[in-house]
């Protein structure tokens, strides 16, 4: 059969459609799980030790459990204890979980790399410990910590591709739709595996120019 | 009439996707890490064409979700070469071919890890180039790549949870039918969740032993 991707000219707009979903879910979830994951990332360092431990068991467990177990979890789950919500709404909450356990590793990552001389000069200063966290330790932290969170960001895009068994239509549920319409699955699925690569590559692009931007003052420690 | 009540039988049953699950991940593990280790090796060697036409194709597998390429292989390939493909095989095919993109970096990182003193040592001593790789560069590589490569595998784990969207009944598909049956989403899944939880432990607690069996004549050993 010959590759034609003449076929898929109607399509585009159907699937851009798709595409623009994807990058909602995405947008809102990575919002999510940046809040999660700070507020998690402070419970890990904080010196109380059950928030230490119950950080750590969320992390833990949400990074070990298969995306798809998680989303079914949530999806049939949720309905069961009386709370009806939609594929969309299903889909960012289980995204922003999953990412928010990724998401508050790189935080605490970048909240351990914080020299103690600043630490010290705040004590010093007479800060309350809750002024030095929030504005001299997380804005630090979260400024070194871009670059990783970008590669978070890549990997939940990735991720995304899974809603469409909950019957979300993203991009890679729209494609799905495509594919059955004009019975070449083979074209459109090269499409989307270009498109998603793509796709991530801008993302990583977007992401080192904005790490480099906001780490400027600081380029030999973190380029 | 159904049969909505758990039965033992359904432990049977999970012990079989469990063991379907297991089975895949390790034969494509196996044939992804010998892939990836061998394109390592094009690389190694700088073979002209055949080297950029590798890091292609591992960077397409690399940013594309799985779900995505699990498609192309099992709907895209039949439809295009007219070959028959049954979803173990789709499954076989796409998670080997993932693990080997990721192998492929984490193989490239580990031998450059060695310093090129070493490499040029031993070339002085007239080893050849295959000499240097196999003595020289080998066992640090592995010692070097054996965290990343657990890393790896513990995320290949849950990955494979992705076959039961074609068809494979494994742990993630067994899950789904129980889910059906009883309609109990939060006993089934939490269920289907411990048994993934800790099978991703088992293999990252082998991961560590290997590891510091591996590292034993280069660690620390005190004064």
């Amino acid at each position: 059969m010959r590759f034609d991707l003449g076929i898929l000219r109607p399509y585009v707009g159907f699937l851009a459609e798709g595409a623009l979903l994807t990058a909602e879910v995405c947008v809102l979830a990575l919002i999510g799980s940046v809040i999660l994951g700070m507020l998690v990332a402070i419970a890990r360092t904080s010196s109380v030790r059950w928030a230490q431990w119950l950080a750590f068991a969320y992390v833990d467990l949400f990074r070990n459990i298969p995306f798809l177990v998680q989303l079914f979890f949530f999806y049939y789950g949720l309905p069961e204890i009386g709370l009806y919500i939609d594929a969309f709404t299903t889909g960012v909450i289980a995204l922003s979980i999953a990412g928010g356990a990724y998401a508050s590793d790189v935080i605490r990552a970048g909240i351990l790399a914080i020299d103690n001389g600043i630490l010290e000069a705040a004590e010093v200063s007479g800060l309350p410990r809750r002024v030095t966290f929030t504005k001299i330790v997380l804005p630090i932290a979260l400024r070194t910590s871009v670059r990783p969170l970008g590669s978070v960001l890549i990997n939940m895009i990735l991720t995304s591709s899974i809603l469409s068994t909950i019957t979300l239509n993203e991009l890679t549920g729209n494609a799905k739709i495509v594919a059955s319409e004009t019975f070449r699955p083979f074209e459109v699925y090269v499409v989307l595996l270009v498109g998603y690569a793509v796709l991530t590559y801008i993302v990583s692009i977007a992401i080192s120019a904005l790490h480099r931007r906001l780490n400027r003052d600081l380029v030999e420690q973190v380029s | 009439m159904r049969y909505t009540n758990f039965t033992p039988f359904d432990l049977v049953l999970l012990a079989q996707g469990l063991g379907v699950s297991i089975g895949l991940f390790l034969v494509t593990t196996l044939i992804g890490t010998l892939i990836g280790i061998a394109l390592g090796v094009v690389r190694f060697y700088r073979v002209p064409v055949l080297m950029q036409v590798v890091t292609f194709i591992t960077e397409l597998l690399k940013n594309s979700p799985v779900l995505v390429q699990l498609f192309l292989v099992f709907f895209g390939f039949p439809n295009f070469f007219h070959i028959n493909v049954t979803p173990v095989t789709a499954a076989v095919i796409t998670l080997s071919a993932n693990t080997a993109a990721f192998v492929y970096v984490i193989a490239v990182s580990a031998i450059e890890s060695i310093g090129r003193d070493q490499v040029e040592a031993a070339r002085v001593f007239g080893l050849t180039r295959w000499q240097v790789l196999r003595h020289v560069i080998a066992p640090q590589a592995l010692a070097f790549s054996i965290g990343p490569l657990t890393a790896l595998m513990v995320n290949q784990l849950q990955v494979t949870s992705l076959i039961s969207v074609i068809g494979v009944m494994d742990l993630a598909k067994i899950g789904a039918n129980l889910n059906l049956r009883t309609l109990q989403p939060f006993i089934v899944w939490t269920a289907v969740g411990i048994l993934y939880y800790l099978a991703a432990k088992f293999v990252a607690l082998l991961g560590g032993r290997l590891e510091k069996r591996l590292r034993a004549y280069s660690s620390f050993r005190g004064l």
